[in-house]
């Protein structure tokens, strides 16, 4: 059994600095920090736990950007996954979400993944579009929003004791996907398939040391995205960024902490909140 | 000419209703077309939709393709794409596709721009057109901005984000038509196994008057004691958080504010941490009066709070709920930071 989970490498959105220009455009300032998308952790983890819960399961990690990208690799190495794949691109450029996965499409092409995963999206680029993308590429079905996922064997259910390569028996992949009003969709879809996991499905863990000593020693398969062909044009491009319009008041409150608290207090006691 | 192409809109529904994506996805396309409703199809896939579909067309006015899919009672994204991916590639001039930015669209779209080699620009919440191209808005960055989009591409599948697009109430249209097609299609490699319901139970959260709300920014389980606390402040309160503070355990999640989780309403919406993604704050614009508290200046929950308080909660709150001690609550005696003050 062969699990290769796509994970994305994004700036933190928290210390991300937006210098107003003129018009309303955004200009992004420094994005120094950097770590594993939040969403793509959720992936990762999936991917380690079913290794560790059956014999004979390979997890192939896999992300696109350009070089630093690769710390998204040793972290999930950290994490447990057993080999990391980096499809280098150049520069700081929109990378178009079609383009990706095409990209991880076309490697995994031949490699025989039972189960491809990824996040629900990025935090950066907040689309979801890679998932199903890959799947629509690589003619696989596809279940996004994923809260709970099974592999169901065709044979016996469990046959990891006698059976160490209990994995080579998994057909197809029970999921719940979350629907709105709290409620699940309830599927079962035939591997290989793509599935998109929503937060929440675990509780990711941190690297271990052990782990990570060992990503670091090994190799990492770095290929340039798109290989010697020439990459697939983005459909689509992101031209500029603006600040987004205030849709209340927006009043700030300044002063010392003391001094804001006190305001608040006022605001809340004249519009009769507190009493 | 942008106005003489074909937009498809892909309408929601679910349980036998339709969906209010749907009218947001026609408010949406006339935006598009520039308001006339020519040029335009409304397609509904499922199994029993006459009533669905005669609905639709009348109101909003414009035609809808009814396509029957005999046995597929719910959403299948096998079905829809393959379904679809038919039905489209029959259309000329295909400009748009218009999809859901929920469960479905969210799920389907994307493939379907992948066959059809188009542009897939996701959760769009705002469109103009600058010198005949049209630039397609969307929140990145946890929506601290915006992006301007553009298509390459002949044509383009968008999903809508919901609550943004409105049908105006008022609008007066005679009824589109309703043509009626089969669809024949195979289930090949998914199974629908049905629908587990869920919600229900919501803690009170969706009566309360004040909605205390936590985010990731709340740091550990042990500081949510300091959000009951402030939620104590008010009669008829309740304590809510973000999907990432029910994931982490720190509250159960019929808690949870957002597109998944709850829609409130309260006269007061104080949220504590929160970033202000689109999937949270659509769960809480309808808050009457709303304060938020967060470290980073540019957090977007700023764009929708009437009282913006750039702090640390961790320390603010106890500083606020110390002064309130001492200048409002004439029946407590003062207390030092730190103490436990709730339980009564
Ligand atoms: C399909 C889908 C559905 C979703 N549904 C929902 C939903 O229903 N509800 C929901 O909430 N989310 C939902 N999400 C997730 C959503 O996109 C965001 O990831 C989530 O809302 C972020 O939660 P947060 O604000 O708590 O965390 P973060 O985005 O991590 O934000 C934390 C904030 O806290 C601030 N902060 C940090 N430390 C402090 C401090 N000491 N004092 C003050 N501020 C501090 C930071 O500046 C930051 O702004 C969904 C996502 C997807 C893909």
């Amino acid at each position: 059994m062969k699990i290769l989970v796509c994970a994305k490498f994004v700036p933190d959105t928290d210390h991300l600095i937006i210098k107003e220009s003129e018009g309303g455009k955004a200009v992004i300032g420094d994005l120094s920090e950097y770590r594993m998308n939040r969403f793509d952790e959720f992936a990762v983890e999936e991917a380690v736990r079913i290794k560790e819960q059956s014999g004979g399961v390979i997890v192939d990690v896999l992300t696109v950007g350009p070089e630093p990208s690769k710390d998204v690799l040793r972290r999930a190495m950290g994490m447990g996954a057993d080999n990391g794949i980096h499809l280098a691109v150049r520069g700081e450029q929109y990378l178009s979400p079609m383009v990706v996965a095409a990209g991880i499409a076309d490697y995994a092409r031949e490699k025989d993944y039972n189960l491809i995963l990824t996040g629900a999206m990025s935090e950066d680029m907040m689309n979801g579009q890679v998932g199903p993308m890959v799947a629509s590429f690589s003619g696989l079905p596809c279940a996004t929003q994923v809260i709970l996922l099974r592999l169901s064997s065709g044979r016996r259910n469990d046959q990891s004791e006698e059976n160490p390569d209990a994995s080579s028996d998994w057909v197809a992949v029970y999921v719940e996907r979350e629907i709105e009003g709290g409620n699940r969709e309830m599927l079962e879809i035939d591997l290989p398939a793509v599935i998109a996991v929503q937060t929440g499905i675990n509780e990711p863990r941190y690297p271990s040391l052990s782990n990570l000593l060992r990503a670091n020693k090994q190799e990492i398969e770095t290929i340039a995205l798109g290989g010697d062909n020439s990459v697939l044009k983005a459909p689509e491009d992101l031209v500029s960024t603006i600040v987004p319009p205030k849709m209340r008041a927006g009043r700030h409150v300044e002063g010392s902490a003391a001094e804001k608290a006190e305001q608040l207090l006022l605001i809340l006691h004249d519009k009769a909140l507190i009493k | 000419m942008v106005n003489k192409t074909h937009t498809a809109v892909i309408a929601a529904h679910a349980d036998g209703r339709v969906l209010s994506e749907t009218w947001d996805l026609v408010a949406f396309a006339l935006q598009l077309n520039g308001g006339r409703p020519e040029n335009i199809e409304i397609l509904v896939l499922g199994d029993n939709i006459d009533r669905l579909a005669e609905e639709i067309a009348g109101k909003s006015g414009i035609d809808v393709r009814a396509i029957f899919c005999t046995g597929l009672t719910g959403y299948s994204s096998e079905v829809y794409l393959s379904v679809l991916a038919r039905e489209l590639e029959k259309q000329a001039d295909l400009a748009y596709v218009c999809a859901p930015h929920n469960s479905q669209g969210m799920d389907y779209a994307p493939a379907l721009a992948a066959r059809f080699g188009a542009a897939c620009i996701s959760g769009v919440n705002g469109i103009f057109l600058e010198e005949g191209t049209f630039f397609f808005q969307k929140d990145i960055y946890g929506g601290k901005i915006k992006a301007n989009m553009v298509s390459h591409t002949a044509t383009t599948v968008l999903t809508i984000q919901s609550g943004v697009f409105k049908l105006d109430p008022e609008r007066q249209a005679s009824p589109g038509g309703v043509v009626r097609t089969d669809a024949r299609f195979a289930i090949d490699r998914t199974r629908f196994l049905g629908v587990r319901k869920g919600g229900g139970d919501c803690a009170g959260i969706a009566e309360a008057r004040v909605v205390v709300a936590a985010g990731r920014g709340i740091g550990e389980l042990e500081n949510m004691e300091i959000i009951h606390r402030l939620a104590e402040l008010f009669p008829k309160s309740a304590v809510a958080g973000t999907r990432i503070v029910c994931d982490q355990g720190w509250l159960p999640y019929n808690r949870q504010v957002g597109v998944t989780g709850m829609t409130v309403a309260p006269d007061l919406y104080v949220a504590c941490g929160i970033s202000g993604a689109s999937q949270h704050v659509m769960g809480m614009r309808g808050a009457g009066f709303v304060v938020a508290i967060n470290t980073d200046r540019q957090a977007a929950m700023f764009n929708e709070a009437d009282i913006c308080i750039v702090e640390d909660i961790t320390t603010f709150i106890p500083l606020l709920l110390e002064i309130y001690q001492q200048q409002y609550n004439d029946n407590a005696v003062p207390q030092a930071p730190g103490n436990d003050t709730s339980g009564g």
